[in-house]
């Protein structure tokens, strides 16, 4: 059969499903994966660089129900790779999850979207991972990495790790019981500061492009049932020196004494491992806490932080005051950071403030 | 006993460490008789009723309290606070209170006065002494007045405020008097008659050296138990036929089942404040804080709040506020704890009035509260960390 007619017959079956006809045209998806894809329930944390790519890509390849959960608002920093947003999201002060769900209602009203405006921690990360068929890493940091793979893992839900920085990226599709999970590769979270992170190392548009769409991709070979097709490695790129593998981890699974998917010791997901913040008593400050053991070291901070700000240290702390949100309504944070890594954010009464800022500067 | 790790210096707070008597205490209720206390149950129940009933009269003779039976257990020093505006104040009454207040106090008193349930009036204290003047609480009464509701001691500087002489000015004008008490039991006498006391609340935590969870409120016979309205309503074990709370203390003030795992601590606790004597638990830790105050007047760019000097700790208990110029308190804090491991509490201490009289609202300062196992070698490793930061 010809192509043109094949894809005639594609929009006779199911009207509705015209709009997906090139896609459809692709035979491991067809027209069956297509209504898979329309019955897919997803979750989507974080919607930044990887996050608005993943939603983007998904939307428009028509996943019936996204979950998107973000904890900040829109920067202008931020539009120079965050491809659902413009400057018009800025002037009326949208969270992303929501200035991402406005977008995706006008480029798709199939589109299920719910936009959730929280911080996902280890106490409400299972409420919205329960209902999904797979779960999408857009974040920004290793703790919340964690987390999820805690929550695939005690959910027996999919998911794909994405992360990037520079010209750099990573992703790996972890399948419980099946693949090694995240744990199996990186055994802890790595100290907070160890890490440069994009707000103090920078990152490129096309990095961001290129590890979304490579999560988009693998997500729909999941979600469409084409699982002999699924990523088995450790994907990585240097888009910059053109370097690209496929880390082949297979064995990762038997090698490792994974607390987590050996032994269903769910460290992050019952709170035992990873950061607390706290609220302090006196003014507008939140303190972050990191688990025991952690060191930092100042001057790698401080040389970090210079695009950010000043910093300032002694033998006992680090300071640093940092600019965030809209140019018309700029807010400054006072970031204290102490040796064993944890930091008072000054200038927010906001647990999930204060946790974004400490993972944009300091990395956790 | 102690954490070899950690210099605590936040028995304000909380006491810690706790006499071992509390937790084996503790633990052998626990093991033997932790049944649901009851009057008319199984041998068990009788015994968990008995245990309480002893620390009742334990605490009651503590207070100079003449009837066990006023001594209501509670949670803590706020839920007693509360069961005592909530359950005394009526409508259209006028409260003076003090601005040393913790917002256990301060809170409860403020909503009323918010909804229009009470009128109030806060006084003064000076920032120098840090003491209430008992004629300027004299000068804020009505006609309306019901109730006068004043710290012992505030938590954020210790000083010792003129009780007696405010319960005496409150039973003149026919006014009930509330005593805060919760940095003094266990430390600084309380007699219910001899201080003019109508309702002392209490926790059982701080310098009563017991555990968290516990605590009272002890009411005067001078309170009709007619004029209380049970805060929390529920059970009592016994006199289950009566539709509403029974008018019998202190079942009228207490439903549900009583924390007895941590009362019988807390009367092992009792037992040990009484058997080394509260005056001379008080005289230690007047010196800690003296050798903290004397220890750190070289130091320039640290302040010490309320009296100085060479009898600084004269009217205090164990508790002194302080800030470094340079940090604030709560990097200050950060850095004891992160750098030094000493505990100690930054911030506005729950009382954000007296951090307005000493001018450091809204960032506060840092306290350091030392207690009846503190050393002196605590405070001088105190001392010396703060020479460190300071330098």
């Amino acid at each position: 059969m010809a192509l043109s007619d094949q894809a005639q017959l594609l929009e006779k079956a199911d009207p509705a499903l015209a709009r997906y006809n090139r896609q459809m045209l692709w035979e491991p998806i067809g027209i069956e994966g297509q209504k898979k894809l329309r019955n897919a329930r997803v979750l989507m944390v974080g919607c930044g660089a990887l996050g608005t790519v993943l939603a983007n890509t998904l939307g428009r390849a028509g996943v019936g129900h996204l979950t998107i959960i973000d904890r900040d608002f829109i920067e202008i920093n931020n539009l120079q790779r965050q491809v659902l947003f413009d400057q018009q999201d800025i002037a009326d002060q949208l969270p992303k999850s929501v200035a991402a769900r406005r977008k995706l209602a006008a480029i798709n009203s199939d589109v299920q979207v719910e936009a959730v405006v929280a911080d996902v921690n280890h106490t409400n990360i299972e409420q919205y991972a329960a209902d999904k068929d797979l779960l999408l890493d857009g974040t920004d940091n290793f703790e919340t990495r964690f987390l999820i793979n805690d929550v695939s893992i005690k959910l027996n839900i999919p998911w794909i790790y994405g992360a990037c920085i520079s010209a750099m990226g990573l992703g790996m599709v972890i399948r419980p019981g099946i693949t090694p999970c995240l744990r199996c590769i990186f055994e802890t979270a790595p100290p907070p500061g160890m890490n440069p992170t994009c707000d103090t190392a920078g990152v490129l548009g096309p990095t961001v492009n290129v590890v979304a769409s490579w999560q988009a991709m693998e997500a729909m070979k999941l979600l469409t049932g084409n699982i002999a097709a699924v990523s088995k490695s450790l994907f990585s790129f240097d888009l910059w020196d053109n370097r690209y593998q496929q880390l082949n981890v297979s064995r990762a699974r038997e090698i490792a004494d994974c607390p987590a998917c050996k032994h269903r010791n769910f460290e992050y997901l019952t709170g035992k491992f990873g950061s607390s913040a706290t609220s302090l008593c006196g003014r507008n400050a939140i303190q972050i806490t990191q688990p025991a053991g952690y060191r930092v070291d100042f001057p790698q901070i401080a040389a970090g932080l210079r695009a950010a700000g000043e910093a300032t240290f002694n033998k006992f702390m680090l300071k640093c005051t940092i600019a965030e949100g809209p140019a018309d309504n700029r807010k400054n944070f006072e970031l204290t950071l102490f040796a064993d890594g944890r930091a008072i954010i000054k200038g927010t009464n906001e647990a999930a403030v204060a946790k974004a800022i400490y993972a944009k500067y300091v990395g956790s | 006993m102690t954490n070899p790790v950690v210099d605590y210096l936040d028995n304000a707070a909380t006491s810690w460490p706790k006499p071992p008597e509390v937790a084996a205490a503790m633990a052998d209720f626990l093991a033997k008789e932790a049944a649901n206390p009851g009057r008319a149950g199984h041998r068990m129940a009788i015994a968990a009723e008995k245990m309480l009933d002893r620390v009742r009269k334990q605490i009651a003779d503590f207070v100079g309290g003449a009837d066990p039976h006023r001594l209501v257990f509670a949670l803590n020093c706020t839920d007693a606070l509360n069961i005592a505006f909530k359950g005394i104040l009526r409508h259209g009454d006028h409260v003076i209170t003090s601005m040393l207040e913790h917002n256990s106090v301060s809170r409860p008193l403020q909503s009323m006065s918010d909804s229009g349930f009470i009128t109030l009036t806060r006084v003064a204290f000076s920032p120098q002494t840090g003491l209430i003047d008992p004629d300027e609480i004299r000068r804020a009464i009505t006609p309306r007045t019901r109730l006068i509701a004043l710290s012992h001691a505030g938590n954020v500087m210790g000083t010792i405020q003129p009780a007696a002489a405010v319960g005496k000015i409150a039973h003149e004008h026919k006014i009930l008097f509330l005593l805060d008490a919760a940095q003094t039991i266990g430390v600084v006498p309380i007699h219910m008659d001899r201080d003019h006391i109508d309702l002392l609340a209490f926790p059982g935590h701080k310098s009563l050296l017991g555990p968290t969870g516990t605590g009272g409120l002890y009411v005067n016979k001078t309170v009709a138990v007619e004029s209380f309205n049970a805060f929390r309503e529920g059970g009592t074990g016994g006199d289950s036929a009566t539709p509403v709370q029974p008018r019998l203390m202190p079942y009228l003030l207490e439903g549900g089942t009583p924390n007895t795992v941590g009362v019988a601590g807390l009367g092992a606790a009792i037992q040990y404040v009484i058997a080394h004597d509260p005056a001379v638990t008080l005289a230690h830790e007047r010196k800690l804080v003296q050798h903290f105050i004397d220890g750190v007047a070289d130091i320039a760019s640290l302040t010490v709040y309320g009296p100085r000097g060479a009898d600084a700790a004269a009217g205090r208990v164990g508790t002194v506020s302080f800030n470094v110029a340079g940090y604030s308190p709560q990097e200050l804090g950060g850095i004891l704890d992160e750098t030094f491991s000493i505990a100690v509490r930054p911030g506005l201490h729950c009382a954000p009035y007296a951090h307005k009289i000493i001018g450091t609202f809204p960032d506060g300062a840092v306290r350091m509260s030392p207690g009846h196992f503190n050393t002196l070698a605590d405070i001088d490793k105190l001392t010396a960390a703060l020479h460190e930061v300071a330098a």
